[in-house]
C-alpha cells in the first residue's frame, strides 16, 4: 500500500519542517501556530503507527487545550520578545554544535540496532487481533496498570492543585449577590407596621436611627432617609419603662 | 508493505535534536523552551507508539497516555510559574530568574 | 494495521472537501464581493469594539485559570474514553479503579471550587 508511504513522508516532512520554525520563529504566537500544525502531523504520524485513539486524544487534549494554553500566556503577559532573541545569534552555534553531536550518536545508534528476536516473547500485552484499538488500551489500562493509572489521577490532581495555589488571588474587585441571604429575607425580618398618631411625627412615634449595638432582626423599618430620601434601615429603640 | 520502525525513529531522532536546538537556541525565552520540551515529549511518544505498533505491544500506547498526561500537567504548571514570576517581576528573561541564588 | 487506515479514506475526503469549500469561500469573498469601506462603515457600531484592531490584546490571567481546568478535566474525560469501551471486560477491578481515579480529581474539584477558582469574581 504505496498510500501509507506517501502520507508518512508528507507528515513526516511537515512535522520536521514546523518543529523547525517552532524554534526559530521571531514572533511567538507563529511559535504557537507552527506547534499545533506539529501536533497535528504527529497524530497523522500515530494513526498511520495504528495508535488511532492516541491520535485523537493528541488532538483533543493537545490541539484543543495545551497549545490554547501556551496561546494565552504569549498573549496575556506583554512581553518585549525582540529584546528576548538578542543573544540568539550567540547561542545557535553552540546548540547547533550539541544538536550535530547528538543527532550522530542517535544515527550511530539507529546504525548499529536491530530488534532481537527475543522481544516478541517478552511482550507485555500482547496486542488482541479483532478488537478496537480503544478497547485494547481500556483493558490493559484500568486494570494491569491500575498503579500508573491512579499516579496519573495525582499528578492531574497536584498539577490542578498547584496552578490554583500560584495564579488564583483572592481580591475581589466587584461587589457580588448573595443569593441565599436575599432568598432567605421575607417580611417579616425586615417589615413593622407602626401606628403614627395624625400630626406627632415620626419622632413622636419612637422611630429612631438604629444603634448598631441595639440592633435586632425582626425588629427593623423601612423609612425614607430625611435629607437624601434613600429608603433606610431603621430600628426601633428598645423602650424603657 | 507496512512503513518499518527505522523510519519512525529517524523522524522521532530529528524531532529530538530540534528540540534540545531550540532550547539552546532560545535560552532567554521561557515559553519557547517550554515548547521545545513539548517537541521533545512528543518524539519520546512517537518513538513509544512506534516501537509499540511494531512489536504489536500495547505497553508503548499506554505509557504515551501517561506521557502525555504528565506533560499536560507540565505544561501547565510552568506556564503558571511563567505568569507568577510575570506578575512579581515584570520579565520573564531566564537571565532574571536569580533570586535564590545565594 | 493496513485495513485500518483504509477506514481513514471518507475522513480523508472529508476533509478534502471541508478545506476546498474554506478555501473556495475566502476565494470567492476576495475576488466576488464588492468592498467599499467608508468612515462610518468602519467604525465602532455604538458601544461595540474597533472592527479593525490589533488581534494581539493582553489577556485577563483569570481566563489562565479557566483554561487549565479545562486542560485537566479534557484529559479526565480522555481516560474515561477506553474505560467506557472496554468495561463489559475489565470487571469489578478495572471498574472501581476508575473510581477511584474520579475521587481523587474530585478532591482537586472541590478545593477549586472551595477556593474560588471558578468564581467569575
Amino acid at each position: 500500500m504505496i498510500f501509507a508511504h506517501i502520507f508518512f513522508y508528507v507528515f513526516a516532512i511537515i512535522l520536521v519542517a514546523s518543529a523547525v520554525m517552532v524554534v526559530t520563529a521571531r514572533n511567538p504566537v507563529h511559535s504557537v501556530l507552527f506547534l499545533i500544525l506539529c501536533f497535528f502531523n504527529a497524530a497523522g504520524l500515530f494513526l498511520i503507527a495504528g495508535a488511532e485513539f492516541l491520535a485523537f486524544i493528541l488532538l483533543i487534549v493537545y490541539v484543543g487545550a495545551v497549545a490554547v494554553l501556551f496561546l494565552f500566556v504569549v498573549m496575556m503577559l506583554d512581553i518585549d520578545f525582540s529584546e528576548l532573541r538578542a543573544g540568539v545569534q550567540r547561542y545557535a552555534p553552540i546548540g547547533g554544535v550539541i544538536g550535530a553531536i547528538l543527532f550522530l550518536e542517535l544515527v550511530l545508534v539507529l546504525g548499529g540496532w536491530k530488534v532481537s528476536p527475543l522481544a516478541a516473547g517478552l511482550r507485555l500485552t500482547p496486542m488482541g487481533y479483532g478488537i478496537s484499538n480503544t478497547d485494547a488500551i481500556g483493558r490493559v489500562l484500568y486494570t494491569q496498570y491500575a498503579f500508573l493509572f491512579e499516579t496519573a489521577s495525582l499528578v492531574l490532581m497536584v498539577a490542578m492543585i498547584g496552578a490554583i495555589v500560584l495564579t488564583h488571588r483572592d481580591r475581589r474587585r466587584s461587589k457580588s449577590q448573595v443569593i441565599a441571604q436575599q432568598n432567605a429575607r421575607n417580611p417579616a425580618d425586615t417589615l413593622a407596621m407602626i401606628d403614627v398618631a395624625v400630626g406627632a411625627g415620626v419622632k413622636a412615634a419612637d422611630i429612631r436611627r438604629p444603634d448598631p449595638a441595639l440592633e435586632r432582626p425582626g425588629e427593623v423599618v423601612v423609612l425614607p432617609d430625611e435629607e437624601t430620601h434613600e429608603p433606610v434601615l431603621v430600628a426601633p429603640e428598645p423602650r424603657s419603662h | 508493505m507496512p512503513i518499518g520502525i527505522g523510519q519512525y525513529l529517524v523522524v522521532s531522532a530529528i524531532l529530538l535534536v530540534v528540540g534540545i536546538f531550540g532550547i539552546f537556541m532560545n535560552r532567554k525565552n521561557v515559553i519557547t523552551i517550554l515548547m521545545s520540551i513539548e517537541l521533545i515529549l512528543l518524539s519520546v511518544n512517537l518513538n513509544l507508539v512506534a516501537f509499540s505498533g511494531a512489536l504489536h505491544d500495547l505497553t508503548g500506547q499506554v505509557f504515551t497516555m501517561f506521557v502525555l498526561t504528565v506533560a499536560a500537567a507540565e505544561a501547565a504548571i510552568g506556564l503558571a510559574i511563567v505568569v507568577t514570576y510575570f506578575r512579581n517581576r515584570g520579565s520573564i528573561a531566564v537571565e532574571d530568574v536569580n533570586l535564590m541564588k545565594g | 494495521m493496513q485495513p485500518l487506515l483504509s477506514q481513514y479514506w471518507p475522513i480523508l475526503i472529508f476533509g478534502a472537501i471541508a478545506g476546498g469549500i474554506a478555501v473556495a469561500m475566502m476565494l470567492g469573498a476576495l475576488f466576488a464581493a464588492r468592498q467599499k469601506p467608508y468612515a462610518e462603515k468602519l467604525s465602532a457600531y455604538e458601544c461595540g469594539f474597533e472592527p479593525f484592531d490589533d488581534a494581539r490584546r493582553r489577556f485577563d490571567v483569570r481566563f489562565y485559570l479557566v483554561c487549565l481546568l479545562f486542560i485537566i478535566f479534557d484529559l479526565e474525560v480522555a481516560f474515561l474514553f477506553p474505560w467506557a469501551v472496554s468495561l463489559s471486560h475489565i470487571g469489578l477491578f478495572g471498574f472501581f479503579s476508575m473510581l477511584t481515579f474520579l475521587a481523587e480529581l474530585t478532591v482537586g474539584y472541590v478545593y477549586a471550587w472551595r477556593r474560588g477558582a471558578l468564581d467569575w469574581e
